[in-house]
This record gives C-alpha cells, structure tokens and sequence, in this order.
C-alpha cells in the first residue's frame, strides 16, 4: 500500500518527516526495547498469521488480533516517548500531547473493529462449519500467550497503563472481581494475589488462551468443530468488554469533555487547558480578582485562561452601590444558575466577588494535572443577557449544582501572603462554608 | 390437617422470606426428603418415557390427570372443606386446567423428542431460576455480575444441547415418514418442528425451553387464584378434575377412530400407578413442605442438584440390567440402548445447568446502585439511591419510537442517513430472506457483510443525533465534536475494510480459488442501485466538504465574508452553520463508507465479466486489491482531517484570518502584548480560542476586551476567553503563594513580550 504514496510529492515529504521523528525518537535508549518488541511482534504476528490460514481457526484469528492490538500499544508507547520531546508549534498551539490520547483511542477502536469483523466471519461460519485442523493451534496459542505476557510485563507501557486504571471497569475485570472475592471467601490468604484490581490486558489474554485450550480439547476428542466458532465469538465479546470502557475513556477526553475527578472534587470550577470567565463587581480591583482566581486554578488546570466580565463597566456614572453578585456568562453555550450561597459575599472585598466558569475547557490530555483540586470561589445567581447580543440558554441541571464551595479568608487582608497557603488538597479541605447538599 | 393449612397459608406467598429455621438439623430432614423425591421423580420421567413409547401422548395425560386427580381429591376433600367456589372462579379455573394441559402436552411431546435425560435437564428449573435468569435478560438491574454469569452458563448449556449433542435418535427421526404419526395434534407439533428447520431432538429443546417459561408464568399467574380458591392444593386438586373432564372427550375419540399399540392395559397400571405417585402427587407435596420450611432459594438449590445428577445417572444407566429392577417396565427387548444416550455435550451443559441453578438461585446480596452526586464536607462520597427507580420507569416503546424518529428527521443529515439506512436494511434483508429460500451461502454472506456496512451507518446516525444534544456540565461545549469522532471511527472502519479486502486479495493471488459467478452479477448489480441511490443523496453533503476541507481560499473567503456581514448584526455566530456544514467529518465518513461499497459493487462486476468473457480469473483478486487501495487512499484524508481537530490543531482555513487578527490586536492602544493565543476547532460549527493580552495599566480592561472580543469573532472565533493582564496582575501573583517558577516563568515572559511586538513572534 505504500508504495502508491511515492507517486505524490507531499505524501513523500511526510515520510521523510515520520523518517526524521522516528530518528529523533530512536536516539532514545528506551525505545530500543519497544522497537525490539515491535520487531518480534511483526514477527510473531507473521508466524500466527501463517498459522492462521493453515489451521482455518478463527478463534485463533481473533487471539491474534490481540497480537496486533500489542503492537498497536507498543506504537502508542513510542508516540508517548515523542510527545514529550516535542515542544508545542505555532500550529498546534497546545502542544502534542493529545496525540497519546488519540494514538490510544485509535488502538482501542481498531481493536474492537478488528473483534467486529471476527463477529460477522463467526456468523457466517456458522452457517458453513469449516473443518479445523488442530495441528499448530495449541503452539500459536502458547506462542501468542506467552509473547503478550512478556510484553505486557517487560514493558512499562505509560499512556495504557494510565487508561486500564482511569476508565472504568470492564465486564470480564468485574466477573473475575466477583468470582475472587467469593474464592477469597473460602481461601481469605489468597486475596493479597486476588483482589486488587486485575489487568485487563493480562486477563483478556489469559482467558482467550483459556477458550483456545478447550476448543483444542473438544476438536481433538469430539470433533466439534462448532466450538472454535463460538470461543473466536467469546474471544471477540471479551475484546469489546475490554476495550470498550478504555475507549469511551480516551473518546472523552478527546470530545473536550470536563473530566469526572474534576467534576467529583470540585463542582465544576476546574477545567483543564481551561477557560474561565468571572464576573466581577464593579468597584473589585479587576488585577487582583484576576491574581485570585488564577492562582486558585491553575494548580488544576495547566493552561489556563481567565476573563474577568466586569457588570456594567459601559454606564459606571449610573449606579452607585454594589451591584448584586451576578455571575454573568459570556459563553453562547449554557449557564448554569446556582442559588446565592448566603454569608459568604461580605467576607472580604476579594472573594466575595463571585466568579464562575463558564465555557469550560476540557482535560488536555491523560495526564494534565487535575487531580489536586483547591476548593474555589462561589457561584450564584440569575443570569441576564448582557448588552453584546450574546444568547443565553439556560440549561436546567439544577439539581446537580446547588451545591456551592465558598472560600473564606483567603487573603482576606492587604498582605497578600497571609491567609492563603496553597494546599494541594484532597477535596475534603475545609475551607467550605454555607454548601447544601442533596 | 392443621399442618396442611399452615403450609397452605405459607404457600400464598412462596417470595415472601418465611423466616428460616435456623434449626439445621431439622433442615436436614427436609433436604433429604427433597432430594429422595427429587431421585424418585427422575425415576419416575424415564418410566414415563418408556411408557410414552406405547401410549398416545393424550392418553398418557389423560391417565396421568384421572390418577393425581383421584388422589387428591381424596386427600385435599376440595368440596367438602373451605369455603364455596363461586361461578367467576370455576371459570378461572377452567382457565388454569387448559393452560395446566397445555403445558403439560408441551412437556411430555418434548420427553418424547429428547428423551428423559435432556427433559430433566431442560424443564426442572424451579420458579425462581428462571425469573431471575428473565430478569438479567431483559431488564437492565440483573442484580450483579454473578446473576450475569448464571444466566450465560444457561444459554451455553442450552446451546450445548443445541449444537454439541450429536444425539444418535436425531437420524433415526430424520428417517421417519411423516405419515407415522398417531394423532393430528402430534403431526401438527411433528410439522410446525420440521418447518423451523431443525431436527427433532433440536425442536424437543427449544419447545421444553419454550414449556419451561410458558410453565414459570404459569405458576406465577395461578398464585393469585390459589389464594381466592383457597390454597394451591384445593387449586391443584380441582384443576386436575377439570382438566380430566376436558380431555375426556377427546380421549373417547382418539381409541375409538386409533387402534392402541397397547397388548394389555393391565400391565400398565403399575408403571402407571408409580409415574403418578413419583412425578406428580409426591413431587408436589414435598415441593410445597419444603418451600413452607426453607428459604424458596434454597429449597430450589437443593432440589435442582439431585434430579440433574440423577438424571445422569439413569440416562446412563437406565438400559442397564442393574437398573432392571427398578423399572416397572419390562420392555427392553425391544429399544436398542443407543436412544438418547449420553454424549460428551449432555454432560457438558449438565454441568453448566447445575452451576447455572445453583448461581440464579442464590438470593441476590447487590446492595441498592446509587449514583454518585458529590462529595460531603469530610470528603466521602455522597450517593442517591432515589435515581434508580425513577430511571426505569421509561417511556413506553412505541412513544420513544415515535420520538427518536421525529428527532431523527428534524434535521436533513440524519434524515438522509435514516432513509439510507433504512434502504439499505430492506436490501440485506431481501439478501438473505431470498438467500435462506435458494439456501445460497454465498448471498447469505453477502447479506452478513451488508449487516456489517450497515453498522458504520447505525454508528452515523446515532453521532448526527447526539450532535444536537444540548450541553450538560460534563459536555460543556456541547456535543457537537461527537461528529468529528464518528468520522474519525468511520475512517478507522474503512482501513480495516480495506486491509481485510488487501489481504483476502493478496491471498487470492496467490492461491487463486475458482469462482462461481452466476449469481455474484445480479446481487451486486442491486447493491450498486442502492449504493448509487446513496451517493447521490450523500454527494450533496460531500460536495461542500470538498469545498472547504481543502481549505481553498477562496471558498473559505468567500464564506468569510458572508460571515462577516452576518455577524455585524446579530453579533453572534449562529451564521456559522453554512461553514460548519463544510467540516462535518461525520457525513464525509459515511458518505466514503457508501462509496467505497460502491467500488465494490463496481469491482465485482468488472471481474465477473472479465472471468466470463475471458476466463481471467486473476481479475477477481486484482480488482478487490485496486479497490482495498481506492478506498485507503480516499480515507486518508478524512482522517487526516480529523485528527488535526482532535489534536486541537489551528485550524487550517481560518490560519490566514486569525494571523491578521492578531497583527490588528497588536496595533489596539494601550495593548503591550499578548501570549498564548490558542485556537482550534471544537465541532463543526464552533472555534474556540483563548488569549491572554498584557495591557498597560491605566487602559480600561472592559474596552480591550470587547475591542479583541470583536475583531478575533470577525477572524472566526466565536468561543473566546480573554485574560486581560497589567502590571499589577503578576505583582498579585508573585505576591500570592505561587510557585517561584511560576512566577519566574511569568515574569520573564512579560519582560519579553515587552519588546517583541510583531506579531509573527506567535504565529
């Protein structure tokens, strides 16, 4: 297939460039071991193949495909590696970190793409069993087992390694959680090896090479050709099950979505690579709410943007008096009305200026940091369009947000070094007042 | 008599957990009189096999009926104790007699087509096993992962019986004429199995698994009139009167127009006289004194191991001289022992029976699911438990039909989608509708590949209906860049299609298989209609993305400009839906999907003329190969594109614009300098940027940032946050307890962007 890019000028000067960063990726001592992996798997991956076609199993078919779904994770590996080399270009102003996330995102859904097409061939081989010949089906198994243990295991594989953790659990880890648990029941000196949470990747393979050991038996003994149909089946829901969970992980992220611990610790302040615009009242010193707000965030958030809206700055003679805490949304998307925490807007003149996100900007990459959450700012109120012809929509969640985190006495004075100390907090900090919880 | 009303009244409510006697030895004696019953009733099903062999199905129930209603009423006095039955419940009761012999002929055909062993295994489910396997199946709160596996070791070990029990009777029964049969009623069942296709032992599973549920609702339904007529004894003792009147005339004339098989019905009372004690009356009596004394779970627990183990025994061993003594029977002269004898997948899926019984039946420990609303002041995690049950009660089906359609063709690309889809599916079920008729494997294939397609369709769809989703909290730009990724899976779908397609062709190559064409012109020359259909409803929508995804500029001006004026009036980007439908990766995804079935349909019938008029059977493999190349190469683009948005890459076609924006923001009075410019594309219709811009410290924040507000809307940008910063924002910083690097960092970048000010520093 590649040879037709040669016809095309700008495809070859993109080979050359993938030449250029493979180049500067390999200059690495650690991507050795993951290029000398990815050289046994095509390997590997040939011979299994070859074996393939010549038992006619499609059981053993699909185990291969998670041959190749390691080698898919070995790029990622590789890719890892260069984005942090990489420094952020003019183009992609945000740097390249996404591009792990998107590198396991595609893994994730070629290999359930790959499970898919194992599905429709399964379908139609049960209308027509072929015969199977059972000659190298136990020898690929082991070969492909072992071969992706060792990986596994050898290979500190970061960007999955975060993924199987972060996303939530597959069907296969929660069956093999239950039936420990009830065999640590009996056996409690096993649930140091048991119970905490397995590797998905470690248990797809060892249950794939489970269902291909009994295919072998049943075809060896009996005949039953059907089985290695129904286990490449079995093979192909496991491969969903396990891939699923980690490909809505990194789908989300990559759909700039606000990310759950963010959500769970902090109601809604923190986005990450985030925007943020903040109301103000208008005789607040727009300098130092800005320094507040920022310095409040941006341990969450690692690009952070911050606007300051200021209430009727257009007619300043006009009012006198402090205008009601309004949080004023500039975003076209939504708002979010919270109810006026009480008590907390005559604490100091900083913080009782409301701030609220809006337009919120979502988690960058896997790793951003976000995970230490400092409890911000209060949120309030009614929201009205402002004067630039801005729509407002309101979106009715209500019920998720009256809760709201006040932050007395930060910088409550002048000294701008008393008062707050920048706690990485769990979110179990105590500087909350006035929340009303559900 | 006494204890007969208590049981009676526990009776009512076999779910309701009568407490357990925590006496176990007392347990103990019940265990072993259910199991002893349970051993005697599996004695008493193969007797009633052998006995099926020589009597009429209807005869048998007929007698089996008369003997238990005999019996009972002897026992229970139905119309001498409790009160009287009213007109209204002798009807229901004749309701529940028909359905009680229905089930009844259901089970006792299904023992004739399966035998004994595959019957007990198939029918003796108690009551609470199949409601819970119901209830993971269909509903979506199974109650955990255990009740999940219980119900999978069910289907596989009725799979197993299905497809892995190469039981010996099945050629036996393939041999039979069709005349053979007794009755209208068997030949009508004997019929109705022979249409579905499948043999007879096969049919005897699927209609005692069809008995089974019939068998479960039925006993769930007759709950409520066993309490009106007064305990399910009195129920069982006048519903087998009735049923005995009903099937009386029937038998009548079933002996006088059939000669019987049988030589002397004398001889049969005794093996009848044991089928009635062990499988009905005894069955039952014990059945309900242990579900009065023990848990209903572990009453069914204990019950279903014996009989299943049992049951493998005697199919073992039941043509056995040892067990010779046992049966009442004495026919063995002149069945050969290979019937329905034990095989490797019987013993299987015992297994799998027995794990799956002892798994559903165990009462479910899942504590209530709540979800996840927030954290309280000490840090632990708050749950609402109320959420569950207002979840479930969804709307009604039809509605959300109804509902989702209208939703669906709102908007002209899902409808496009939608009808595409929808011609397409009529196509594939044509395929294989005509496929099964023909018994063609090739266009049964054929319409399993299209089903494949036609999930890259479903997946368009589904992104072109979330696409319009409202934002929530978590989703907080909206859904829109839903589309973006369903392209990008759309893209990932047709590289794995063509690399499939490359392989199977390089293979072909190599080992060139003969072909058989006559029937490849016709199927593809249909799929190329409704593939050409689809293009042109889908060109639309492409010829816009060519447009300005090759971000030419003029287009991409030219639709700038109309922007523009749009935009100087309502001041809001809502204008932008004419550019956003140029990105819609989505539509670009199926519409390459349609287009590359198309080459397919093309390619088949260039090879298949190729093949017929020159015999070039090389052209089959060469052309699939070309095709998996066509359809590569014209994904990468797409692809392509899509990856650059969800990199958040600048996007290409406003680069020219927002690079003049920033020179202008540049030249704004009283503006220093400005750093991190980010801008990318979110969804087709919104760009988002963010800025931060260093402003001298007597300039009125407000009025910049409506000045930059406005001229980066202008470049395209319609999500934008600016920070505005002065002298005294990074004097608050570093005076906060920021991170000296930060600060530093900072610092130094403020210092620098004072005296670079061309704007190419950034761009």
């Amino acid at each position: 297939m590649g040879t037709i890019h040669l016809f095309r000028k700008p495809q070859r000067s993109f080979f050359g460039k993938l030449l250029q960063e493979f180049r500067l990726v390999a200059a690495d001592r650690r991507s050795w071991k993951i290029l000398l992996f990815g050289a046994i798997n095509l390997i590997c991956t040939g011979f299994l193949l070859m074996w393939c076609s010549s038992t006619n199993s499609i059981a053993l078919t699909a185990y291969t495909y998670l041959t190749i779904f390691d080698l898919f994770s070995l790029m990622t590996c590789l890719i890892s590696y260069w984005v942090t080399m990489r420094k952020p270009s003019p183009v992609y102003s945000f740097g390249f970190e996404r591009l792990e996330v998107l590198a396991v995102f595609a893994s994730t859904v070629l290999a359930q793409l790959g499970a898919l097409f194992i599905l429709k061939e399964s379908a139609e081989r049960f209308l027509e069993q072929p015969e199977i010949h059972t000659g190298r089906l136990l020898v690929g198994t082991f070969v492909a087992l072992s071969f992706n243990l060792f990986t596994m295991l050898s290979i500190r594989n970061k960007p999955f390694a975060y993924v199987s953790e972060a996303a939530s659990t597959s069907w296969l880890q929660e069956h093999v959680a239950d039936l420990s648990r009830s065999l640590c029941g009996i056996i409690p000196g096993l649930s140091s090896i048991f119970l905490p949470r397995m590797n998905p990747f470690v248990l797809i393979d060892l249950a794939g090479a489970f269902a291909l050991c009994i295919t072998y038996m049943l075809i060896e003994i009996n005949n039953y050709f059907a089985v290695d149909t129904a286990s490449a089946i079995a093979i192909a829901l496991m491969t969903f099950g396990t891939m699923y969970p980690m490909s809505v992980y990194s789908g989300k992220v990559l759909l700039q979505t606000t990310p759950p611990h963010v959500i769970g610790q902090l109601d809604k302040l923190i986005r990450e690579a985030g925007s943020v615009h903040v109301r103000i009242r208008r005789d607040a010193n727009e300098q130092m709410v800005l320094a507040h707000v920022t310095n409040r965030l941006y341990t969450l958030v690692s690009t952070l943007t911050v606007q300051i809206f200021k209430d009727d700055w257009i007619r300043p003679a006009l009012l006198s008096g402090p205008v009601a805490a309004n949080v004023l949304n500039f975003s076209d998307h939504h708002i979010i009305p919270m109810p006026l925490l009480k008590g907390t807007d005559d604490l100091n003149p900083v913080t009782s200026t409301p701030t609220k996100p809006s337009s919120p900007p979502p988690e960058f990459s896997f790793n951003s940091p976000g995970k230490n959450v400092n409890p911000v700012i209060l949120l309030n109120t009614q929201t009205r369009p402002y004067g630039l012809g801005l729509n407002h929509g309101n979106t009715p969640y209500s019920s998720m947000f009256n809760q709201g985190l006040g932050v007395p006495g930060i910088g409550a004075t002048q000294g701008f070094r008393t008062g707050f100390t920048n706690i990485p907090s769990r979110y179990g900090t105590n500087n909350r007042i006035g929340q009303s919880r559900p | 008599m006494y204890a007969c009303q208590k049981i009676q009244t526990v009776q009512k409510f076999p779910f309701t957990l009568s407490n357990p006697p925590t006496n176990t030895k007392r347990l103990t004696k019940y265990i072993v009189l259910l199991c002893f019953t349970k051993f005697l009733k599996a004695v008493g099903l193969f007797e009633s096999y052998d006995l099926l062999k020589a009597v009429h199905i209807v005869q048998f129930i007929f007698i089996l009926k008369l003997g238990t209603a005999f019996f009972m009423v002897l026992f229970q006095k139905p119309f001498s104790s409790g009160k009287t039955i009213t007109k209204h419940q002798w009807i229901k009761i004749f309701k529940h007699a028909v359905a009680g012999c229905i089930i009844s002929l259901l089970w006792f055909f299904g023992l004739t087509l399966c035998g004994p062993l595959r019957t007990l295994l198939l029918f003796e489910h108690s009551d609470i096993v199949v409601i819970s396997l119901l209830s993971v199946l269909f509903t979506s709160s199974g109650g955990g992962p255990a009740k999940t596996r219980g119900a999978a070791f069910f289907i596989i070990a009725v799979i197993c019986l299905l497809l892995f029990d190469n039981d010996d009777l099945m050629a036996k029964m393939a041999e039979h004429p069709e005349g053979h049969h007794d009755s209208a009623l068997t030949h009508m069942l004997y019929t109705a199995i022979a249409f579905l296709g499948v043999a007879d032992h096969k049919g005897g599973v699927l209609l005692l698994v069809l008995a089974l549920c019939c068998k479960v609702g039925f006993h769930t339904a007759s709950r409520k009139l066993s309490v009106d007529v007064g305990g399910a004894k009195r129920l069982q003792a006048l519903s087998h009167l009735v049923s005995v009147l009903l099937l009386c005339p029937w038998v009548i004339v079933l002996s006088v127009t059939t000669e019987s098989k049988v030589e002397s019905w004398f001889s049969l009372i005794m093996p009848f006289a044991t089928v009635i004690f062990f499988v009905m009356i005894l069955d039952f009596y014990v059945d309900s004194i242990c579900s009065a004394k023990m848990e209903v779970s572990k009453c069914a627990r204990y019950g279903s191991f014996p009989i299943f183990i049992s049951a493998l025994l005697f199919g073992n061993f039941w043509t056995h001289p040892i067990t010779d003594h046992l049966r009442a029977m004495n026919k063995a002269a002149h069945q050969e022992s290979t019937e329905h004898v034990l095989s490797g997948g019987v013993v299987v899926s015992a297994v799998f029976f027995i794990l799956s019984a002892n798994i559903l039946s165990s009462p479910s420990k899942r504590g209530q699911k709540g979800t996840l609303i927030g954290y309280s002041p000490e840090g632990t995690p708050l749950y609402n438990f109320m959420g569950d049950a207002f979840q479930h009660s969804s709307q009604s089906i039809p509605r959300f039909i109804k509902e989702s359609l209208k939703q669906i063709l709102e908007e002209s690309d899902s409808r496009q989608i939608f009808y595409f889809l929808c011609l397409n599916m009529l196509f594939t079920f044509v395929e294989l509708f005509y496929g099964v008729l023909t018994n063609s494997l090739g266009l049964i294939s054929d319409g399993f590949h299209m089903l494949f397609d036609c999930s890259a369709l479903v997946m368009g769809l589904f992104a072109a209906l979330m696409s319009r989703w409202k934002a929530t909290r978590i989703f907080s730009y909206g859904y829109g860049r839903i589309e973006i990724l369903s392209g990008f899976i759309n893209g990932l779908f047709l590289i794995v299609i063509a690399f499939f397609v490359f392989m199977e062709s390089v293979a072909r190559l190599i080992d060139p298989p003969e072909l058989d064409t006559h029937m490849l012109t016709p199927v593809s020359v249909g799929g190329l209609i409704v593939n050409l259909i689809g293009i042109c409803a889908f060109s639309h929508a492409h010829s816009h993305n060519h447009g300005a995804s090759q971000g030419s500029c003029h287009s991409s001006d030219h639709s700038h400009s109309h922007h523009m004026h749009g935009h100087s009036d309502h001041g809001h980007g809502h204008s932008h839906g004419s550019i956003g439908g140029g990105m819609n990766a989505n539509m670009r995804g199926v519409f390459l999907h349609v287009l590359a079935d198309t080459l397919g349909s093309i390619g088949v019938i260039v090879s298949t003329i190729l093949i017929e008029q020159f015999g070039w059977f090389i052209a089959d493999p060469l052309c699939s190969l070309f095709i998996a190349i066509l359809i590569f190469l014209s994904v990468v683009p797409l692809i392509k594109d899509a990856c650059q948005v969800l990199l958040l890459r600048l996007p290409s076609e406003y680069e020219k614009e927002l690079h003049i924006a920033l020179e202008k923001i540049q030249k704004i009075e009283g503006l220093i300098s400005y750093r991190d410019p980010h801008f990318w594309r979110h969804s087709a219709s919104v760009v988002a940027g963010t800025i931060h811009i260093q402003v001298t410290s007597d300039v009125l924040e407000q009025r910049i940032v409506q000045q930059v507000t406005g001229i980066l809307k202008d470049a395209g940008v319609n999500n934008l946050t600016i920070q505005v910063e002065k002298e005294a924002y990074f004097q608050h910083m570093s005076g906060l307890s920021t991170g000296f690097h930060d600060v530093l960092a900072m610092t130094k970048q403020m210092e620098s962007m004072k005296y670079c000010k061309d704007g190419t520093y950034i761009m």
